[in-house]
């Protein structure tokens, strides 16, 4: 899994302690997102979308199974 | 607010329970000294040792994260806990089926309580050990 976070996190100005306080999490949490190393859970994807004024389908681009 | 309360509460309940299994660890490393079990003594300072340096640790880090208004656990960290513990527990149950084999022939333990002792103490190193992996692995 991909994601485009950190585009649309510099894309608002936003350091990952901003976009993890406003979501609530821990800013690991949003690091290992961009990283694409943590399958979030629907409802975080939806807050993360929500935060950065986007959708799950913009944010998270998930790779077709071989 | 109520989410800051209970990280609060929880940084506490941290603090008191390793506070107790430390000085419990120093308890059993003197009685084991006291009774010239050398090998007893060493662990029981080893396990105490490994638990304090995990419990500054998670204090410091949670009282970082506590004052900067991020919460002490989220979705990730409850997921690395769960796999890190369910992990440990899998692990210590061979541990402590190869301690019963061993005990009457390799291993000779003081007591009941002393070989107990040491499989609850390797079964937090265990637990520590798999949370640090989990922690830095995708889930």
């Amino acid at each position: 899994m991909k994601t485009r976070i950190k585009e649309f996190r510099a894309k608002y100005n936003f350091t990952q302690e901003d976009l993890a306080r406003k979501v609530g999490v821990r800013r690991e949490t949003i690091l290992f997102l961009e990283k694409g190393k943590y399958n979030p859970s629907l409802k975080l994807a939806h807050d993360v979308a929500r935060a950065l004024k986007t959708t799950i389908d913009e944010l998270f681009i998930f790779e077709k199974r071989k | 607010m109520k989410t800051k309360n209970k990280d609060k509460i929880r940084m506490s309940a941290i603090l008191i329970v390793s506070l107790f299994v430390i000085a419990t660890g120093t308890l059993f490393s003197l009685t084991s000294f006291m009774k010239g079990d050398i090998a007893g003594g060493v662990a029981g300072v080893f396990i105490a040792i490994t638990i304090l340096v995990f419990a500054i640790f998670v204090f410091i880090r949670g009282n970082r994260d506590m004052k900067k208004g991020f919460p002490l656990h989220d979705e990730r960290s409850r997921k690395v806990l769960e796999k890190a513990s369910s992990k440990a527990f899998y692990v210590s149950l061979y541990l402590l089926l190869a301690i019963g084999f061993l005990s009457d022939d390799l291993i000779k333990f003081r007591d009941v309580s002393q070989a107990t002792g040491i499989a609850v103490g390797v079964m937090a190193i265990l637990f520590a050990v798999f949370w640090a992996y989990y922690n830095r692995m995708e889930i």
